[in-house]
């Protein structure tokens, strides 16, 4: 590998992730009551829905004229567009495994690790045309006690007491 | 078992699929266009899949709380800050941050509630993630 280390990343940049999380809490919360009521497809197809109207409203309010730059992007390839069946098919999966022996905390915690391995990789190769970010010791050690304490709060933590 | 192991592990793998292909979407275009593709398309998904499988609107589909409709407008913007964030910090940065945060969020959001919660666990996961967050901070 000949890519120099990944550069420091930007700590604003890394808090802005951090409160994300917080706004994933609310959308678990907010589709998993949708889903009390007429179920994980249900509630899946209503968050899709709303979310695209709302994505329609936010483009409208916020629409301006690119300045002529004389810029131009590649166009995206037609791969790029199909984030959306993968997450569509997360909720499917996930919503069947919550009903299995591996509850909820057990799926959490495979897909913490199905991401983790992924997005190792994705880093390390730059899967689908996105920058490839070689990771130092330090990133490592930090992978981990993320990792580590993530786990704590699914396996041992949140309703373990319930 | 295996067979319910092996796809919670493709729903981690495959939502990390779903913020790189966002992200490369959104260099193209830009992230709350990415985010809208991202909705729209699975929207599509979704509704061909209900029409096959006949169990999209179940009886108690129309007593869901209005506020409960909210969930799609807070997932645009959530996804469109991991498209944008996936390009500048990297793939695994964003996915660990955000489950960070969601792990720290949901702590509080318990605790605010009063919902049941194994306290030492909890706070001993917090402290371990902010000082993940701290070591890619510190300077080489």
């Amino acid at each position: 590998m000949s890519s120099p280390d990944a550069p420091q990343p930007n700590p604003l940049h890394l808090l802005a992730a951090f409160g994300s999380g917080g706004l994933l809490t609310m959308m678990v919360f907010l589709n998993g009551e949708a889903g009390s009521h007429g179920g994980a497809l249900f509630s899946s197809w209503l968050a899709h829905g709303t979310g695209t109207v709302a994505a329609i409203i936010f483009l409208a309010v916020l629409w301006r004229r690119r300045p002529a730059t004389g810029e131009t992007r590649a166009k995206a390839p037609l791969w790029a567009y199909l984030g959306g069946v993968s997450g569509a098919a997360t909720v499917m999966l996930t919503s069947t495994t919550v009903n299995t022996p591996l509850a909820l905390a057990g799926t959490l915690a495979l897909g913490l690790a199905g991401q983790v391995v992924f997005s190792l990789a994705a880093d390390q190769w730059g899967f689908f045309g996105l920058p490839k970010r070689r990771l130092g010791l330090r990133d490592a050690g930090a992978v981990a006690l993320m990792v580590v304490g993530s786990l704590l709060i699914i396996l041992f933590g949140v309703g373990a007491s319930a | 078992m295996t067979l319910f192991i092996t796809y919670a592990l493709t729903a981690g793998i495959l939502v990390g699929l779903s913020r790189q292909l966002n992200g490369r979407l959104a260099l193209s275009t830009s992230p709350l266009i990415a985010s809208f593709f991202n909705h729209a398309i699975g929207f599509v998904f979704l509704t061909i899949l209900g029409l096959i499988l006949g169990n999209l609107l179940l009886p108690g589909a129309s007593s869901t709380p209005w506020w409960a409709y909210l969930g799609g407008p807070v997932g645009v913007i959530f996804v469109a800050s991991g498209s944008w964030l996936i390009a500048r910090i990297g793939a695994v940065n964003t996915a660990l941050l955000v489950i960070g945060g969601q792990m720290v969020s949901g702590v509080a959001l318990d605790l605010a509630r009063g919902a049941p919660l194994t306290l030492w666990a909890s706070a001993l996961g917090v402290v371990l993630i902010l000082a993940g967050m701290a070591l890619t901070q510190k300077r080489r």
